[in-house]
């Protein structure tokens, strides 16, 4: 069995009085077991060419309603570019330049197929991703 | 202003290459390079199962930089919380599992909401957030 895990730490000493230092690690499994995700796209990167609405992934290439988790990261450094994040038509949010996200995906087609998309706020933007899959 | 930083290390032996992938980033404002984000909502719930919450009871300025964080403390393999958006499913995040996704709240419509499955799920969150529309009592 694959073992696949997720690190996150968030810190900051003047945001609170209390200084914040939040940190967890999740081995990341299957929906109701505790097999570890099967699955990976890899590591990958697109730049995009223009500022179209891209797929990245589509709910139909997967099983649905299952504990797939995307990674994403915006490799910009230009402060005010962004990838607008869409599940299924709804907007998400917007991960700007040097922005990272990590979100449980449930690639639901039953009914709105719950495709990924991004839509780069400039072109010739580059964004860094990994799909891992139940 | 304030610096916050959130970092996240993923690392699997799915693939013949040991992966380990590292992200860091300063959450800031907006279009912005330095202005931290100087807010935040931080808190722990627990949720019955079906019943469906807003998580978030105030509504941040919409198209901005913040950012989410929800952690699944239940124990139980079988049980998850089910995030959707504007009633738009995004994921479930089953016992352990954490998230950390830009949010945009683009309308009043677009809190994110948590409908507990299993049984009754521990959740710990926190918005970063650069400023909300307080609703008038």
């Amino acid at each position: 069995m694959a073992t696949t895990t997720a690190t996150l730490t968030i810190s900051s000493t003047d945001l609170l009085s209390d200084e914040l230092a939040l940190s967890t690690t999740a081995t990341l499994t299957g929906a109701d077991n505790s097999t570890g995700l099967i699955g990976t796209s890899g590591l990958a990167r697109k730049t995009t060419a223009n500022t179209t609405e891209y797929t990245l992934f589509a709910a139909a290439d997967y099983t649905d309603d299952k504990a797939h988790k995307v990674y994403l990261k915006n490799t910009s450094t230009t402060a005010t570019e962004y990838f607008e994040i869409q599940v299924a038509g709804t907007v998400v949010g917007r991960i700007w330049a040097g922005d990272w996200a990590f979100i449980p995906w449930s690639a639901d087609s039953t009914g709105t197929n719950c495709d990924i998309d991004i839509t780069p706020q400039a072109a010739n933007m580059t964004l860094e991703y990994m799909l891992f899959t139940d | 202003m304030a610096t916050t930083t959130a970092a996240v290390t993923l690392t699997s032996d799915l693939l013949s290459d040991n992966m380990s992938v590292s992200a860091s980033t300063t959450c800031v404002k907006a279009g912005t390079t330095a202005d931290g984000l100087d807010q935040i909502e931080y808190g722990y719930v627990e949720v019955a199962t079906g019943d469906e919450y807003d998580l978030i009871a105030t509504t941040p300025t919409a198209a901005k930089a913040s950012k989410l964080f929800v952690k699944n403390h239940s124990i139980d393999e079988t049980y998850y919380i089910a995030i959707t958006q504007n009633s738009q499913a995004i994921g479930r995040l089953y016992a352990g599992d954490w998230m950390f996704i830009p949010a945009d709240f683009h309308d009043a419509a677009a809190d994110i909401a948590i409908t507990s499955n299993g049984g009754t799920n521990k959740i710990e969150y926190a918005l970063f957030h650069e400023g909300t529309a307080l609703t008038t009592t």
